[in-house]
C-alpha cells in the first residue's frame, strides 16, 4: 500500500467470480476507510469516516475511487457529516507533512472522483451533510461511467444545521457539485449552491464573498446599472428560501442494475395527482428522467432528516438485492 | 443608450411577443397549488407570499441562465467580425456546446420543455419577425454594394436560420438562454441591456401569470412592477452579470478528448442551482389535477 499526503484516500475494488478484493484501501488523516466484511456475492462495503466526526475550517479530503468490471461498490459513512464553523486562518488539525490551506481560505472540502469499469456499480448511500452555523463547505463529486452498461445510486443531501440548537439554515455557503460522464459524456450536472446574503443587500455590489471577488473581479469595463436609485432591498435569510423544509436529499440513478427502480419511482410519481391545497406538505419530492429514461434525478424534502431517510427507504427498496438486505436496511432505518 | 438600442428594447419589451411565454408560469401554479401562496400565519399575506416567490424566483433563474446567456452573446458577436460561412459553422459549434451544458445541468424536465419551446420561438421571431422584408431590400439599387450594418444583418440572419434548422433537426436543444443572447447579440443590444432585459421579463411573466391565476389584479401588477420588482432585477441581473460559463472558443475542429468548457471557471464562477425548493415544486407541475399553464 502506498503512502499518500493528508486527507488523501484511494479505493479500487476489484471484483473475480463472487468474490470482491480491495486491491487498494489507503487513506491518510483526518480522512479513515474502513471495509467491513459482507456476504452479498459481488458487493464491497467502505465506511468513510473523519477522525472526531467532523470537518473544521479548511479541512481537505480527496478520494478517489475505481469500481472494475462486475464490482459493486457501497460507500456508506456512520451519522452525519458535521462540518464546523470556519474560523479565518485557523485550522483545528496540526497538519502532517507540512500540508497547509492557503491563508484566509476557510472553505472545508471534499472530493471525489470515481471511475466505474462496464458492468461495474456504485452506490454512494452517505448519511446527510450538516453545515454548523457560519460554516463554508464545497463538495466536488465525479462520476465517470465507462460505458451503458456501468450503473450508479448517488444520493447527497443536506440537513439545516444543528435544530437542537435552533439552527436552520444559517450556514454561510454551502456548495454542492455531482457530475455524471457516461463514456466520455457529459450526461448530468447537479449544481447546488445555498448560500446567506450579506448584510444589508445592496444592488452595486457584485457578491460580496472575497475569495470570489479576488479571483473574478468585476470588468471594469461593465457598467453598473443605475442602482444608485434603487432602494435597498431588505435581506432574504436562506432560512426564509428554504422553509418549512429542514432537509433536501438529491438522488443521482443511472445504469442496467437501477432500470427496475427507476420504473418503479415513475410509476409512483406519475400515479400523483395534485389537488389545490392550503397547507404544504410535510414531504414532497420530483423525479426527471435523463438519457431516454437510462436515468434520472430524484429530489425530496421534508420537515425531518428522518422523514427523508425513512422515504428514501421506500422509495429504492428494489435495491435491497442489488447491494444486499442487510447493508440496505441498515442504511436506511 | 443610443436611440436604436432604445427601440429595439421597446420592441422586445412588448408583451404581444410570440414568444410562447404566456403558457409559462416558471413554477408559480405548481407552487399556488402546494399551498405556498396560502398565508399560514397572521403575519403573512398573499401579496407578501408572491413577491418572496418572485424574488426566489429571479433569483435562482439568474443564477443558473445568465451565465448561458452571456457566453452565448458573446460567441454569436464573433459573427460581426466575419461574415464567412465557416465563422457560422464554429458559432454554431459552441452555441451547442452551451446548449447542452444548459440541458444538461437543466436537471427538471417542465423547465427544460418550457425553455426549449420558448427558446425555438424567439429564433423564429427573428427569421420571420425582426429579418428585413425582402420588399425593403429590393429597394436599393441591384448594383450597389450592401452597408456594414446590412452585411451584418445579413450574417445573423443567415446564422440564427441555421441554428433554427439545427434545431429542428434535434441536432441542439434550442434553449431560451441561449436563444436569449444569439438574438440579442444579432440585435445589437449591449450584453448588459440583455441581461437585465433577460430577468426583467423573467419577472413580467411571472406577474402576468399571477394575474390570470387570479391572484393579483393586473393594477397591482403594475405596482408591483415599477416599485417592488425593480430592485430584484436590478439586484439579481448585477449579481449575475459576471457569471460564466467558461466555455473556451474552439476554433479548429473540436478535440473529442477535450471539454469545452474551462473546468475552474465553470466551478467557481458558473451557473448553479440556488433554490431546490422552487426546482421540486416546479418539476411536480405536470402532477396538478388542473392547469393553466404548461410549466
Amino acid at each position: 500500500m502506498q503512502r499518500v499526503g493528508a486527507g488523501i484516500g484511494r479505493i479500487h475494488l476489484q471484483c473475480h467470480g463472487h468474490d470482491t478484493v480491495f486491491s487498494e484501501l489507503s487513506y491518510s488523516y483526518p480522512l479513515k476507510l474502513l471495509s467491513p466484511r459482507v456476504t452479498t456475492p459481488g458487493v464491497g462495503v467502505v465506511y468513510v469516516l473523519t477522525y472526531g466526526g467532523g470537518l473544521v475550517g479548511g479541512d481537505r479530503v480527496n478520494l478517489g475511487v475505481e469500481v472494475e468490471e462486475g464490482a459493486r461498490l457501497v460507500m456508506l459513512t456512520q451519522g452525519s457529516t458535521k462540518v464546523f464553523k470556519s474560523r479565518p486562518g485557523q485550522t483545528r488539525f496540526a497538519r502532517p507533512q507540512g500540508i497547509t490551506p492557503a491563508q484566509g481560505d476557510t472553505i472545508t472540502s471534499q472530493s471525489l472522483d470515481v471511475t466505474i469499469s462496464p458492468n461495474g456499480a456504485l452506490f454512494l448511500l452517505p448519511d446527510p451533510v450538516t453545515c454548523f452555523r457560519a460554516a463554508r463547505y464545497s463538495q466536488k463529486q465525479i462520476f465517470r461511467l465507462a460505458s451503458k452498461s456501468s450503473s450508479a445510486v448517488l444520493l447527497d443531501w443536506i440537513t439545516s444545521g444543528r435544530i437542537s440548537l435552533g439552527e436552520q439554515w444559517v450556514f454561510e455557503r454551502y456548495w454542492s457539485l455531482n457530475e455524471v460522464w457516461v463514456d466520455g459524456k457529459r450526461v448530468a450536472r447537479d449544481v447546488m449552491l445555498l448560500e446567506e446574503e450579506k448584510e444589508p443587500l445592496q444592488s452595486s455590489l457584485a457578491d460580496g464573498d472575497p475569495s470570489q471577488t479576488d479571483s473574478h473581479p468585476r470588468s471594469a469595463a461593465t457598467p453598473t446599472p443605475s442602482t444608485s436609485q434603487s432602494p435597498l432591498v431588505p435581506k432574504r435569510t436562506l432560512a426564509e428560501r428554504l422553509t418549512p423544509y429542514s432537509c433536501y436529499a438529491t438522488v443521482l440513478i443511472y445504469g442496467p442494475l437501477t432500470h427496475e427502480t427507476i420504473r418503479y419511482l415513475s410509476s409512483q410519481f406519475e400515479a400523483t395527482t395534485l389537488f389545490k391545497a392550503n397547507k404544504r406538505p410535510d414531504l414532497i419530492w420530483s423525479l426527471t428522467l435523463i438519457c431516454n429514461g437510462e436515468g434520472c434525478i430524484l429530489r425530496v424534502a421534508a420537515k425531518e432528516t428522518e422523514q427523508v431517510r425513512h422515504w428514501l427507504g421506500a422509495a429504492l427498496h428494489l435495491l435491497e438485492g442489488v447491494v444486499g438486505v442487510d447493508i440496505f436496511r441498515k442504511t436506511f432505518s | 443608450m443610443d436611440f436604436d438600442e432604445t427601440y429595439i428594447l421597446l420592441l422586445l419589451s412588448d408583451s404581444n411577443l410570440p414568444t410562447g411565454s404566456f403558457v409559462a408560469s416558471s413554477g408559480l401554479e405548481s407552487y399556488a397549488t402546494h399551498g405556498f401562496l396560502s398565508p399560514q400565519d397572521q403575519n403573512a399575506s398573499k401579496d407578501k407570499l408572491l413577491l418572496d416567490f418572485i424574488r426566489d424566483s429571479i433569483s435562482a433563474y439568474g443564477h443558473s441562465a445568465l451565465p448561458f446567456v452571456s457566453d452565448a452573446y458573446r460567441v454569436t458577436t464573433q459573427v460581426a467580425g466575419d461574415t464567412t460561412h465557416s465563422q457560422n459553422d464554429f458559432v454554431i459549434r459552441n452555441l451547442t456546446a452551451l446548449d447542452e451544458l444548459y440541458d444538461t445541468m437543466t436537471l427538471n424536465h417542465v423547465a427544460r420543455r418550457a425553455s426549449r419551446s420558448q427558446g425555438v420561438a424567439l429564433l423564429t421571431l427573428f427569421t420571420k419577425g425582426f429579418s428585413k422584408p425582402r420588399e425593403a431590400s429590393k429597394q436599393s439599387p441591384p448594383e450597389s454594394t450592401p452597408s456594414l450594418e446590412e452585411q451584418k444583418h445579413a450574417a445573423f440572419t443567415k446564422l440564427i436560420e441555421k441554428f433554427k434548422t439545427s434545431v429542428r433537426r434535434e441536432d441542439t436543444h434550442g434553449h431560451l438562454p441561449v436563444c436569449w443572447g444569439v438574438l440579442t447579440a444579432a440585435l445589437g443590444l449591449s450584453l448588459e441591456r440583455s441581461q437585465f432585459l433577460h430577468l426583467f421579463l423573467h419577472a413580467r411573466g411571472l406577474l402576468s401569470a399571477a394575474v390570470r391565476m387570479n391572484t393579483l389584479g393586473p393594477y397591482a401588477a403594475q405596482q408591483l412592477l415599477l416599485h417592488s420588482i425593480r430592485p430584484l432585477v436590478t439586484t439579481e441581473a448585477s449579481k449575475c452579470a459576471d457569471l460564466r460559463t467558461g466555455l473556451r472558443l474552439v476554433e479548429d475542429e473540436p478535440d473529442q478528448g477535450l471539454d469545452p468548457f474551462d473546468e475552474d471557471v465553470l466551478d467557481t464562477n458558473g451557473p448553479a442551482m440556488t433554490w431546490p425548493l422552487g426546482e421540486i415544486l416546479a418539476s411536480r407541475h405536470d402532477l396538478q389535477h388542473s392547469r393553466v399553464f404548461n410549466s
